[in-house]
């Protein structure tokens, strides 16, 4: 390919990605300049691109309740992941080291909570809960949360523990290592991309939900998306804090993607491509 | 030496103890002079109870947590207000009350929600506490409240499940007289007049015409009610849906094309607040919804047209003159489990002395008890440039009560059905996809097939 071939698709490139760049990233960076602005500047018509930056959205959402709701927030989607691992990869690992004849079955068993929409389940869940007190406790959310993530934990991690060649295992085993060791010490390092991933997902679809949040919580559990929307007052919008409250919600995905990046490349493409 | 001076030490704090007692018994019957204390059934008799509420976020409750202390000493009860946003509350009360709940002892009946939670007969039949003067002294006045404020509250039989705490009087705000009279405009007091205000502003120093939102089954009504239309055919006995009647049709291109020719571009998706930033500031001349939003322009110290602006009675249409009315009230759930508390309590925040002091005191207007609207403080207080917006919002507030009930459409559980759809309909006119008669015929329809889904008999 000659130079000014080349230097062509360099630029053609350049300009997709930076047209990319602008759609994907323009609304955060909309939300982001609107939470140092003041209302009256946020409503002003046209919107002004330069001005005087403000913290005292940050200050108000930080004297608020809004910090204990990004608390339960962090707590509920955390537990809720960990648990949801804790019961889902161990019984990910047994449906694929499983050749029974009910196997498919009971993996479709287990997708069919997915496949309702959350509303379906919402109403039994408050009722259940307000019988027998949960309502409004984080303990609740993260029982709510688990449920869901289980299944996706158990189809994510199915096809990464098959992945792992079963005579690895056989070796351990005839050299004298227990299946705990086997599962623990062999599989699970293997299968940690998959981990990864799979956790990520898990804690977005918690951190990120608001129907059951809405619906199972009140002022004690209240979650950061919940108290977002809280700011939407009969007497007007706070705009200001909703901006400040949503840049800080997207923050601790972004912080946490990030830092399993690797895995999360590597987990998210495993099985792509064959051969 | 030691115990002598410690004796006379505790002498000294004893007196001072005595004079502070003394003062704060002198302040307490001064200021019950001044500020009346509403009248408590017994002493302490709520001892140890403790008051669950549930209300979306106001200035009114903000305000009254700060009485509260007073009311929890006085009965001995602890009250634990939930204040949620607006939307949030609603949803979360309207799930709590209709599975029969009784986690709360009296909540915010809001007005878009009344109809129906009256009508389920989720809400306790307050009639039966006013009715029983132990319960009730005589001094409370349930019928001071003004009568088109509590016109959600009832049932079809005229029983009360809720008394008002906020009322909103639909008045127009005009934020550039000064243009108006460079013109040689007058304050348009009919629909033909506001639109040739509209045209002859529109434009004119950068200001458009008109402002609105997006909350058209509120901004409409009024239109359609005075071309001689109405929602339902005869609410609330008759709900059979009249939205293609030919006064609802010629209401709807009216407004469409005000909202089209004169209000300013992507007025269609704006909220309230953005609508009246562009009322404070100047950018609109004309805004026409509840008083609470329009009368900022003379009262609020960010408005930049308080020199300019006057607020008056919305237009008249050729047939009716009929501008809208709300209002947000406090009832008490069928399953609560502290009832007499919680009617204590509603008793409490809404008696004339609490109302009187949120208008001395904080400058409150929205409350809804005609002695205190009509009081001479009041007036002091809300008139601005020389306009008694006090009277301006009793006048409406009051004209449900004057004869025709125009806004029994608002009783009737189905119109929020109706109303959702009469807002598609509204959208496809004013963004030019249907022409208004073809909107309408779809509308009606719709608004029949929606009802009858839901189980309603026509």
């Amino acid at each position: 390919m000659s130079g000014p071939i080349r230097r062509s698709a360099s630029v053609r490139r350049l300009v997709a990605i930076g047209v990319t760049l602008i759609v994907l990233l323009s609304p955060f960076l909309w939300l982001l300049q609107m939470s140092f602005k003041s209302n009256d500047l946020i409503l002003q018509f046209p919107p002004p691109l330069i001005f005087t930056p403000t913290l005292q959205n940050y200050v108000s959402l930080w004297q608020g309740a809004f910090p204990a709701s990004f608390v339960n927030s962090l707590m509920s989607a955390s537990f809720s992941t960990a648990l949801a691992l804790i019961l889902g990869v161990p019984a990910a690992y047994a449906l694929s080291r499983w050749a029974g004849r009910g196997k498919h079955a009971l993996s479709f068993a287990i997708l069919v909570t997915r496949m309702a929409p959350p509303i379906a389940f919402t109403i039994p869940f408050f009722l259940f809960y307000r019988w027998i007190g949960l309502l409004d406790t984080v303990t609740g959310l993260v029982l709510v949360y688990t449920s869901f993530n289980l299944p996706l934990v158990i189809w994510m991690m199915q096809p990464f523990f098959e992945t792992v060649p079963q005579s690895l295992e056989e070796a351990a085993l005839v050299d004298g290592a227990s299946s705990r060791i086997v599962f623990l010490e062999i599989v699970l390092p293997m299968v940690t991309p998959g981990i990864a991933a799979t956790a990520i997902l898990c804690f977005l679809y918690a951190w990120n939900d608001f129907f059951f949040a809405l619906i199972l919580t009140r002022i004690n559990a209240r979650t950061a998306p919940v108290a977002v929307v809280n700011f939407m007052n009969y007497e007007g919008w706070e705009w200001g804090k909703i901006a400040a409250g949503g840049s800080l919600v997207m923050a601790p995905v972004l912080i946490f993607s990030l830092a399993v990046r690797r895995y999360l490349v590597s987990g998210l493409t495993a099985g792509a491509v064959k051969g | 030496m030691t115990k002598k001076n410690s004796g006379h030490k505790s002498a000294a704090v004893s007196r001072r103890k005595l004079l502070q007692a003394g003062a704060a018994t002198l302040g307490a019957t001064l200021g019950a002079t001044a500020f009346p204390m509403p009248v408590i059934a017994q002493a302490k008799p709520f001892a140890g109870v403790t008051l669950r509420g549930a209300s979306f976020q106001h200035r009114f409750f903000t305000l009254l947590q700060n009485y509260i202390p007073e009311f929890e000493a006085q009965t001995g009860m602890k009250v634990d207000l939930q204040l949620s946003a607006f939307p949030v509350y609603n949803q979360q009360a309207n799930l709590e009350l209709s599975s029969g709940g009784s986690a709360f002892d009296f909540v915010n009946v809001t007005f878009i929600l009344a109809a129906r939670w009256v009508a389920a007969g989720l809400l306790a039949n307050l009639d039966e506490f006013t009715g029983d003067p132990n319960l009730t002294p005589a001094e409370w006045k349930p019928k001071d409240f003004v009568e088109g404020a509590q016109v959600p509250y009832r049932d079809t039989k005229g029983a009360t499940y809720g008394y008002s705490w906020e009322g909103g009087a639909m008045v127009m705000g005009l934020s550039r007289m000064d243009l108006m009279e460079k013109k040689g405009l007058k304050i348009p007091k009919t629909f033909a007049e506001l639109q040739e205000v509209c045209a002859a502003i529109n434009g004119t120093d950068g200001v458009t015409g008109l402002v609105s939102f997006q909350l058209h089954h509120w901004c409409l009504p009024p239109y359609i009610q005075g071309f001689g239309g109405n929602i339902f055919r005869n609410p609330p006995t008759d709900i059979m849906p009249a939205l293609n009647s030919p006064e609802a049709i010629q209401a709807i291109e009216f407004y469409a094309n005000l909202l089209k020719n004169y209000a300013p571009k992507g007025v269609l998706t704006y909220t309230e607040d953005q609508a009246r930033q562009a009322l404070l500031t100047g950018r609109s001349n004309i805004f026409i919804h509840s008083s609470a939003w329009i009368t900022p322009i003379l009262m609020s110290g960010d408005s930049k047209v308080k020199d300019t602006a006057r607020v008056v009675r919305m237009p008249a249409g050729p047939v009716r003159d009929f501008p809208a009315a709300n209002s947000q009230g406090l009832g008490i759930p069928k399953n609560a489990k502290n009832k007499k508390a919680a009617w204590e309590f509603i008793k409490w925040a809404l008696s004339p002395e609490i109302s009187m002091r949120l208008v001395k005191e904080h400058g409150h207007s929205s409350v809804c008890r005609r002695s205190v609207i009509e009081s001479e403080e009041y007036r002091k207080l809300n008139t601005v440039n020389g306009q008694d917006l006090g009277a301006l919002y009793l006048e409406v507030l009051g004209l449900p009560a004057k004869g025709e009930n125009y806004m029994a459409y608002r009783t009737v559980k189905e119109f929020p059905i109706v109303g959702d759809v009469l807002n598609k309909a509204f959208e496809q006119v004013a963004t030019r996809q249907l022409p208004a008669q073809a909107a309408m015929n779809a509308a009606q329809e719709q608004a029949i097939a929606n009802m009858r889904r839901a189980g309603t008999a026509l």
